[in-house]
């Protein structure tokens, strides 16, 4: 029996995790292993003029405390972008959590009684941690200007500014103009599993286990760091419990390679929940947005102006202000544009991807925007987004790839289920927004695929599978493809010295990118059977029968190699156009308590175009994810900074994430199938869309329901009590 | 430290510190690495096993005062190697198993939940699991697994199946 | 966590002489979902761990004892909203129980350690103190009897003295018809700590008690014997913390108002379905 594309089969790898068998990083001990614990000061910013660690190193088992001093020759610099991060502080710290030292013992006690004695001599600097700081006359400069010799913008914090643009913004004429301010907060991913790293001697190379999801990246990474070629540097990467962005780029793991190299033995670091705060989260962002549009709702011009907050390294920040500024515009077709987008550089945790990847932010102020032109023109906020949606072909970005589905649909059915043209109930308000993304904009996925004397099937994919379902999804495609069933099909991923090249688990791209590079391995090992005059899509025997007759006498098994690839262009902005886009329609209805600020959600309608679904249990699965994480943002997550830049709400306790008890009433999530996308079976990525548009559409049904127009985020329900207090001119000052 | 304590349904003798937590203990010590850590302030109930009957944050908990008691972990819920029970079998499914990570401590509170509460409401689920965090958000698939538990609907399902089979979309998604 | 010597004395008589040899060094283990935490991040740093949980005197139970409902040191959370005399008697701590925390929490948190740990938040204060609750205390100087809002001192301070434990905390049965309400604010539905909780009772004598936390170094307690209560005086002492991450000041007094209104009005309604 074989398995048909879209069937909500059972995630792969399920039964592991519901027996509590699953091995994730954390979960594997070495034998001898040291293990590790951070030092780190209680300040943004900071001179370190000396560390004492020999109480440190006089605690029974502590074997090692790391410093910059101790790295051998040059400190490394790494980064996915700029080489701008040193591999552990040097001199300075630069944010709340940059560890300066980093203990190894035999037992985590030890480590944990070690780290504690570490004696750190520093002088703490002024820090810089919000955009109006960091661009103030006399600002401290977060990096050094000698790391970019000859760039104008060197002895400032704007690290990058990426302008797009079309058409004549300044000279444009519209009958309406809204401009506005608005503020996206910091929050961070909180996977459930925090970052977990070993690295260990491997003979005469390297070995390491962690969290990450580009395992091939990060062997790139490690390679240079350490001085060994790729093919003694081996990753092994377990399915990570959840990353969404936050694990994609090294982080400890260069560190903790030389000190396993030095020491002989692996270590291990995990990190609690707290450091994880200070490890990872996403870019801040502050965009003016000035909206131009004719009396009878077509759109006329954009100009939109953004700061995007990265932390003191860039990671992959600056991309993310790229990358998410350049379709900033939304699913419309526009005149004229001008999006002015900043990198600014600060004394904080390092921001990194984040599901969504700079949409969101841009998102949450170019949608609410766009309502609220068409508040002020009386327009319906669906009707003026329909009137102006691009259609299937639109180069609705002149140099990018055109609009790739039919949007229209996707916006449609959210209104159907939203029951957006019936009436209200009494206090009710409804609205409704559009989220877009690009997919990748270049890629590279190898896979292996071995068709087994008995019919059976191992597919060796480089993607990681951190929740997406990434595994189900290619066991389906090689079931489908070969005629087997799923039960006769495993999968290798995780390890680079076993699994071929995959360029990275990001951007939505697996499905499409090592889906058909699967698919592609597949059609190969079809290929040789047909040579071998057995067909396996003809019907008439099974695959066991059809490669026992093929193999003969001496058995052995089919080989297929796929490759999927996107090259890159160096003309484009963003170094390559879409692969695809990821759209989504977010309608929400909702009421508040204005007593108090509560917003209770009613009805949550999420609509994507995911082109084809391989599994249509898990698309949902993925996008009511997305919706919650959504709204976790929109309602209550942020990083709580004290004057001096460090961070007040480190760990559960006072930074909140919904639980059970925090979802709408009644969700609804559904996708359009047009078979229109570049993956296999007509599929497109998905897994973010639905995030996109939460804080738009829930921030335009607040004002529906009350009037008031709230620009800041989370909207807490402190936040929406002192706008409903400031509509009834009842507040004489303002409020936090 | 001795503490002995029967752990899911075998008496087991360990050496622990004083300061080190239930959870420290079944995960170093006692070779469960099932139960999994996370926030370690008693807020995401990723840590979640059963103590003398009630579930709690095993990060709460030293391992001291689990001495002489009778302790459950995830490893635990299933009679039988192979065998998972129909709460497990639910939780594959509904599609409530994403990253997998706060699953254990998901069943731990579900499987408490249908003791007390042999056919909880929908608020009764959500104040049951509230102790529970899930970043990947699959609030509404793991709701489902517990309701069709409930409803004795779910198949005790033996391993080698579960892959193969079609699961059912939740009630809410739309399916044109 | 730093290591520490664990006790698990049996016997109130052996806890009390423990407490008595360690003085400042040693700290009480009951739930241990406040104190775990503090062990944790080092704010504590005893020398020893008494676990109260196994000494006999102190075993989980609820029982009427002269004219109260006694509740023991060791009962927690779950205990107390479960129980039938307790829901009959004493809904508006059956509703705060309701409220700590998660199952997980409410399964380990004793209603003697919330009060002992004196967060100006502890969720069952003002409920207890609207009950007119009385703690009784055991120590070096033998036994004595505290009513509940001589008990606080401010945060993380009550007026225990050196080596007393609490073994038992009494809620004296109403002699008429009570309505009693609680309520608290949050920043998410899910389980969380308050920015404000308050409880009202109400009798049929005409009495008002209003009490509320979290608004001021200690839970405060304000009682009318008739007519209508002076609301606005009571609320005047109230102090939120300028610096709190939770909720700013104006805020927590805008819900203190709203929240009291809305406690009134269900106090009001169980008052008159009273029996």
């Amino acid at each position: 029996m074989s398995v048909e594309i879209g069937q909500p089969v059972g995630r792969g790898g399920g039964e592991p995790r519901v027996t509590g068998d699953q091995l994730y990083v954390a979960d594997i001990h070495l034998p001898n292993e040291l293990h590790a614990k951070l030092v780190t000061l209680p300040v943004a910013h900071a001179r370190i003029r000396a560390i004492d660690a020999s109480r440190a190193l006089a605690v029974p088992g502590c074997r090692m405390v790391h410093t910059a001093a101790d790295m051998p020759g040059e400190m490394p610099r790494f980064g996915p972008q700029f080489s701008d991060r040193p591999v552990i502080a040097t001199g300075e710290v630069k944010y709340h959590g940059d560890p300066v030292a980093i203990v190894a013992a035999d037992t985590k006690d030890a480590a944990e009684e070690a780290a504690r004695l570490v004696e750190v001599d520093y002088e703490e600097l002024p820090a810089v941690f919000t955009v109006a700081g960091a661009l103030a006359e006399g600002a401290p400069l977060v990096q050094d200007p000698a790391l970019r010799p000859g760039d104008p913008l060197a002895n400032t914090n704007v690290l990058r500014e990426h302008r797009v643009g079309w058409g004549e913004v300044d000279g444009a004429t519209a009958d309406v103009v809204v401009e506005h301010t608005y503020n996206f907060p910091m929050v961070t991913q909180f996977a459930i599993e925090p970052h977990a790293f070993v690295a260990a001697p491997d003979g005469d190379g390297l070995a390491v286990w962690t969290t990450i999801q580009h395992p091939y990246w990060l062997q790139r990474v490690l390679a240079r760091a350490v001085g060994l070629p790729l093919a003694r540097v081996r990753v092994h990467a377990p399915d990570p419990g959840g990353a969404f962005g936050g694990k994609q780029h090294a982080k400890y793991e260069p560190v903790l390679a030389f000190m396993a190299l030095k020491a002989g033995r692996p270590v291990r670091l995990v990190l609690s929940l707290e450091e994880t705060f200070q490890a990872v989260r996403r870019t801040e962002t502050q965009i003016t947005v000035r909206t131009g549009v004719h009396r009878d709702g077509s759109f006329a011009f954009q100009d939109i102006d953004a700061y995007y907050l990265i932390g003191a390294y860039a990671d992959i920040a600056d991309r993310v202000t790229g990358k998410g500024s350049y379709i900033g515009n939304g699913p419309y077709n526009w005149p004229a544009a001008r999006i002015l987008a900043r990198s600014v550089l600060s004394h904080t945790v390092p921001s990194t991807a984040f599901r969504g990847f700079g949409n969101p932010q841009v998102n949450w102020a170019v949608e609410s925007n766009i309502t609220d032109a068409a508040l002020t023109l009386r327009i319906d906020p669906l009707e003026i987004r329909l009137r102006n949606l691009a259609k299937k072909g639109d180069h609705f970005i002149p140099f990018d790839t055109p609009c790739d589905g039919d949007w229209a649909q996707t916006v449609k059915r959210a209104a159907v289920l939203a029951h957006w043209d019936a009436p209200k109930p009494a206090g009710h308000g409804r609205g409704i927004a559009l989220g877009i993304k690009s997919g990748p904009t270049t890629g590279l996925s190898h896979s292996l695929v071995r068709l087994l004397a008995d019919g059976s099937v191992v597919v060796y994919a480089g993607t990681q599978d951190m929740g997406q379902g990434a595994r189900t999804i290619f066991a389906q495609i090689a079931a489908a493809e070969l005629h087997v069933p799923m039960e006769q099909v495993s999968t290798v991923m995780g390890d680079t010295a076993v699994v071929p090249y995959d360029q990275q688990t990001s951007a939505s791209r697996s499905t499409v990118l090592m889906g058909n590079a699967v698919l592609a391995a597949c059609r190969e090992i079809k290929a040789k059977l047909r040579d071998k005059g057995a067909d396996l899509d003809d019907g008439t025997q099974s695959t066991a029968q059809a490669v026992r007759a093929a193999l003969g006498r001496l058995g052995g098994e089919v080989m297929g190699t796929g490759e999927a690839r996107k090259e890159a262009d160096p003309g484009h902005p963003l170094g390559g156009s879409a692969a695809f886009f990821e759209f989504n329609a977010t309608a929400v209805e909702l009421s508040v308590d204005e007593e108090t600020g509560d917003i209770t959600i009613h009805r949550h309608v999420a609509v994507s175009d995911v082109g084809r679904s391989i599994n249509r249990l898990q698309v949902t699965m993925q996008d009511e994810g997305a919706a919650i994480m959504g709204l976790g943002h929109t309602l209550m997550e942020h990083y709580i900074f004290d004057d001096a830049g460090r961070i007040r709400n480190l760990g559960a306790i006072d930074y909140r994430i919904p639980t059970s008890m925090d979802l709408p009433r009644e969700m609804l999530s559904d996708t359009v199938e047009n078979g229109d996308g570049p993956g296999p079976y007509g599929a497109k990525g998905m897994s973010e869309g639905a995030l996109l548009a939460v804080s738009s559409a829930v921030a335009a049904a607040v004002r529906d329901a009350t009037g008031v127009a709230i620009r800041d985020l989370p909207l807490s329900p402190e936040r929406v009590w002192r706008a409903l207090r400031k509509r009834d001119g009842e507040l004489q000052s303002s409020g936090a | 430290m001795q503490v002995s304590l029967t752990l899911n349904g075998r008496i087991r003798t360990v050496d622990v510190a004083p300061h080190h937590t239930l959870l420290d203990a079944l995960r170093d010590d006692l070779g469960l690495t099932g139960t999994k850590e996370c926030c370690l302030v008693g807020e995401c109930g990723a840590c979640t096993v059963r103590l003398n009957g009630r579930i709690v944050d095993s990060c709460l908990v030293l391992a001291a005062e689990a001495d002489g008691g009778e302790v459950t972990t995830v490893e635990g819920l299933a009679p039988d190697p192979g065998q998972l029970t129909r709460l497990q079998s639910a939780f594959i499914d509904k599609g409530a198993v994403q990253c997998g990570f706060c699953i254990p401590g998901q069943l731990m509170a579900g499987d408490d939940l249908l003791r007390r509460v042999p056919h909880p409401s929908r608020a009764e689920i959500e104040e049951g699991l509230a102790g529970n965090l899930c970043r990947c958000a699959c609030y509404e698939q793991i709701f489902a697994a517990v309701e069709v538990t409930a409803a004795g609907e779910a198949p005790a399902e033996s391993v080698a199946a579960e892959s193969s089979s079609v699961r059912e979309l939740p009630p809410h998604v739309v399916d044109q | 966590m730093r290591a520490f010597a664990y006790e698990r004395p049996t016997t109130l008589a052996d806890a009390v002489a423990l407490l008595a040899e360690h003085g400042p060094d040693a700290r009480i283990l009951a739930g241990g979902t406040d104190l775990i935490i503090r062990l944790r991040d080092g704010t504590y740093a005893p020398s020893v761990v008494v676990d109260v949980k196994r000494v006999r005197e102190l075993a989980p139970a609820i029982t009427q004892t002269d004219g109260a409902l006694r509740v023991s040191a060791g009962t927690v959370m779950t205990d107390i909203h479960d129980s039938p005399l307790m829901q009959r008697w004493f809904p508006a701590l059956v509703d705060a129980a309701r409220f700590v925390g998660s199952v997980q929490i409410r399964n380990r948190a004793t209603l003697a350690g919330n009060i002992c740990n004196a967060s100006p938040a502890a969720d069952t204060v003002p409920s207890l103190l609207v009950y007119d609750a009385r703690v009784h205390a055991i120590g070096p100087a033998g036994e004595r009897t505290i009513p509940l809002d001589d008990f606080f001192v401010r945060s993380g301070v009550t007026t225990l003295q050196p080596g007393e434990l609490v073994t038992a905390i009494d809620l004296p049965l109403p002699s008429g018809r009570v309505g009693s309400a609680f309520q608290r604010r949050t920043r998410r539905r899910g389980h969380d700590l308050a920015s404000v909780t308050l409880a009202v009772a109400l009798d049929d004598a005409g009495t008002t008690r209003l009490a509320y936390g979290s608004l001021g170094p200690r839970p405060l307690l304000f009682v009318s014997e008739g007519g209508a209560p002076p609301l606005d005086d009571w609320f005047a002492a109230a102090r939120p913390s300028p610096t709190s991450m939770r909720a700013s000041p104006d805020y927590r007094l805008a819900m203190l108002r709203v929240l009291t209104q809305r406690a009134m009005a269900a106090a009001r309604e169980r008052l008159e379905a009273a029996a």
